[in-house]
């Protein structure tokens, strides 16, 4: 192993593969900010690029657009709060606020330090740890996704901002707005009253625009027009990141760091879990949670370094057992394919070299975009220093152009205004949207790994979660205690605020 | 003042009637041609249509844009183009089993046959049966004594419902008269990963998948009319009469094209599978070039869709 790691070393370091990687980071980046384009479709449109050059160019070339792409997301979310994937969702309750508070600069700068950091801690216990995450994969199946979504789901309703019985109602309504559309298992159709735009269900991006921007919008024009016009956020004077505020929020970025390599070794969980659970443990470990939600740096740190880390491990089931985690992979198995390189057990016995090689790339790719986010995060400061007499419109423009872009469908439009008046709503009556959110992109993986589970379990269920399957059983039963540890902590907290 | 606005509306009329008799004689394509795809990024459909629209460009001398509308297995993208002006510069790259099959199981918007025509099926994917390498039975039949003395005991792994590895399987699985138990997962990968875990007992899959994973499966039959592994007998040999595990890539265009731009079009496809770099590519990915053209066809779609519906009545029983 060790001398196809130091072959691997030498492959990688190739100019074209770092200029290409380079382009791939600043691609992504910009095509992540902007609403409606998402990560996913960069990469499958600069596709065919990496058909015609050498696999140590192209494959280091989509890994750039990927990377690049996930932070991307989260320019618009912190500048404007319009999170451009639902990875970026958790980084939308501290950025705008900070944005707001003239600190748009620093939050970008953590957001890109914590990105930097959990994506090249993640992708060395890749490297090191590639053969039992493997292992671990194959042993995560239905029952255990299930276990998992249902004990995410119970910790983002807790540690949401609020009432817990206002976090529970709005996750059901997010269950029920996922039950919409054609049931995941018999692709039967649901609450759609034979309306054919619903039929493929509602679409998470103008959800997840209307429900998070558009109330802003609307809170701002409520707040006078007057004010408005002469407001002017100048972001371009907003301070730098302090040293000392990047050592406070260390401890939360390697936290985050850990919860999202543990994630992304669990397939079918992904960013946006990990996303969450970082930022909820963040706020969960901090001695002032109610700092959380009105702009604390260590937010956004929780957030971003997590959904980061999610990087290195996803790579694993592809580059082990030659099946893609995800969709995003699935694109890559193609780029490999295309090269006449078959990811899978034979490739890694007979090529490791050629593995390990794509493994220290993606290292290398942090410290380039580490030096490419310097360079960038100032144009897009720039971007946002207008008068908000101005920026306002604009960003309901994108807003609308994002929704429609996604899909080319008009349709979306009205969701868009949907959400939007639901998210204004909600705010109004003090009730937290992420609930609703995190159910509805959490939803119809629980329904169908639940009902995986019970066509595998072939009648008795709890013999076979309980007895067939001990990861499961670990997880099921960790979580009332888990449930009761938060429970009790937001209590006590409650008490101590009034007091 | 008054010859300036005669000059310039002399000049509008002129520069008006150069853009109608420019089009009246501009060869279809004159634009980029969109190419809808009813599924989702990173599947077979979407790999395959990247390699070619990289390529067929240089026959139609236009670009060939892809736009993935994936939703409602396959409805949402299927829809938007039944319903787009058949000019020729929207189509759509579907497979058979949402051509013929998906009418018999459930209400789609919109007529299939009356609303499509083919321009070209550009190959066809074969899928196999597989077991895990450790499992007892070295032969089909092997398997369907398994499967005839447990009735409901044989797992079967699939993709999703009426899909790709669904219903090849389920034609095998009710021409041999054999209860299994069907359980879904998201795509081919996720079924194939519940195989080599144990979830499942057998599953089929695409050339190119079973060879990544080399020794670790056995195949006991592939469907198609010629065998893909050498050793490995096919369905067909085997006995089987339904035309099993093809699924055919087909590029259609909403019904009402002129046929001189479908003659176009038929022209182009039959050039691209020419092409050198082409062959080489889909060689690497594993597919066949074995293109037929719309005409051609189009005479096979009705006695696919009577097949599929004996096919859906054995399995749903309505």
């Amino acid at each position: 192993m060790w001398e196809s790691f130091l072959e691997g070393v030498q492959l990688s370091l190739r100019w074209d593969t770092f200029g290409m990687m380079s382009l791939g980071l600043f691609l992504g980046m910009f095509v992540g900010a902007l609403p409606g384009f998402t990560t996913l479709m960069a990469v499958a449109i600069l596709l065919p690029i990496s058909f015609f050059v050498d696999p140590l160019v192209g494959i280091p070339f989509l890994l750039g657009v990927y990377k690049g792409g996930i932070f991307g997301g989260s320019i618009p979310a912190i500048l404007v709060s319009m999170p451009g994937t639902g990875a970026a969702v958790a980084t939308t309750f501290d950025g705008p606020e900070l944005t707001k508070q003239n600190k748009g600069k620093k939050a970008l700068e953590m957001a890109h330090y914590s990105s930097v950091i959990g994506d090249t801690v993640s992708d060395v216990v890749t490297i090191l740890f590639i053969g039992p995450i493997a292992l671990l994969a194959l042993k995560f199946g239905p029952p255990e996704l299930a276990a998992v979504i249902f004990l995410s789901l119970i910790v983002i309703t807790i540690t949401t901002g609020g009432d817990f019985a206002k976090g529970l109602i709005m996750m059901f309504v997010g269950i029920f707005f996922a039950m919409i559309g054609q049931d995941p298992i018999g692709a039967l159709s649901r609450f759609t009253f034979d309306i054919f735009p619903i039929r493929a269900g509602i679409p998470l991006l103008p959800m997840l625009i209307g429900v998070f921007a558009l109330p802003e919008m609307m809170l701002a024009v409520e707040r006078k027009a007057k004010s408005i016009v002469a407001e002017k956020i100048d972001l371009e004077k907003s301070e730098k990141l302090t040293f000392a505020e990047f050592r406070r929020c260390f401890r939360t970025i390697l936290r985050s760091t850990g919860i999202g390599t543990s994630i992304g070794m669990i397939p079918g969980v992904g960013q946006v879990v990990a996303a969450f659970m970082g930022y909820a443990a963040a706020k969960n470990a901090s001695s002032h949670p109610e700092t959380f939600g009105n702009g604390e740096l260590e937010g956004i740190a929780g957030a971003e370094a997590a959904n980061n880390a999610v990087n290195g491990p996803t790579l694993v089931p592809l580059l082990t057992l030659g099946i893609p985690g995800d969709n995003l992979t699935a694109i890559l198995l193609g780029a490999f394919i295309a090269q006449g390189l078959r990811p899978g057990p034979t490739l890694f016995e007979e090529q490791s070299a050629m593995v390990y090689a794509i493994l220290v790339a993606m290292v290398l790719a942090n410290f380039l975009f580490l030096i490419i986010g310097y360079f960038t995060i100032p144009l897009f400061v720039k971007a946002v220093s207008i008068r908000q007499s101005v920026l306002l419109p604009l960003t309901v423009v994108f807003a609308f152009a994002g929704s429609y872009v996604f899909r080319s469908n008009t349709f979306d439009l009205i969701v868009l205004v949907f959400f939007g008046l639901f998210g204004y709503i909600a705010k109004k009556l003090r009730f937290d949207v992420t609930p609703m959110v995190m159910a509805f992109i959490l939803g119809p993986i629980l329904e169908y790994s639940f009902g995986q589970t019970i066509s595998l379990a072939d009648g008795s269920l709890l013999n076979f979660v309980f007895v067939d399957r001990p990861i499961t059983r670990i997880i099921l039963l960790a979580t009332p205690v888990i449930t009761g540890f938060l429970l009790w902590r937001s209590f006590r907290h409650k008490q101590k605020s009034k007091a | 003042m008054i010859i300036r606005k005669f000059i310039q509306s002399l000049f509008a009329i002129g520069v008006g009637l150069l853009m109608i008799v420019g089009s009246a004689f501009a060869e279809y394509p004159e634009k980029p041609i969109t190419l809808v795809l009813p599924l989702g990024a990173g599947g077979s459909h979407d790999l395959n249509a990247r390699v070619f629209t990289s390529i067929i460009p240089e026959y139609l001398g236009n670009a060939v844009i892809v736009k993935l509308m994936p939703g409602a297995s396959g409805q949402t993208g299927t829809a938007a183009v039944a319903n787009a002006k058949p000019d020729g510069y929207t189509l759509l790259f579907t497979h058979n089993y949402f051509d013929q099959l998906q009418q018999h199981v459930t209400k789609l918007p919109y007529d299939t046959t009356r609303d499509f025509k083919t321009v070209a099926r550009i190959n066809y994917g074969v899928a196999s049966i597989v077991v895990r390498a450790d499992k007892p039975w070295k032969t089909l039949d092997e398997m369907v004594d398994y499967g005839k003395q447990n009735p409901g005991k044989l797992v079967f792994g699939h993709s999703g419902q009426w899909g790709a590895i669904f219903v090849p399987a389920a034609q095998f699985l009710t021409e041999s008269g054999v209860k299994a138990k069907f359980v879904p997962y998201k795509g081919g990968g996720p079924a194939m990963k519940a195989l080599l875990a144990g979830d499942s007992d057998f599953t089929m899959a695409f050339t190119s998948v079973i060879k990544a994973q080399g020794s670790k499966l056995r195949v006991l039959a592939s469907g198609g009319n010629s065998r893909v592994f050498p050793d490995i007998p096919t369905l067909k040999e085997l006995g089987f009469k339904s035309d099993i595990g093809r699924m055919y890539r087909l590029v259609m265009a909403p019904r009402g094209v002129p046929e001189d731009r479908m003659k176009t079009l038929y022209a182009a496809f039959e050039k691209l599978n020419g092409n050198k770099t082409y062959k080489r590519m889909m060689g690497r990915l594993d597919e066949n070039t074995d293109l037929m053209l719309g005409p051609e066809y189009e005479m096979q779609r009705p006695t696919q869709s009577d097949e599929f519906k004996v096919m859906v009545k054995a399995i749903t029983g309505n």
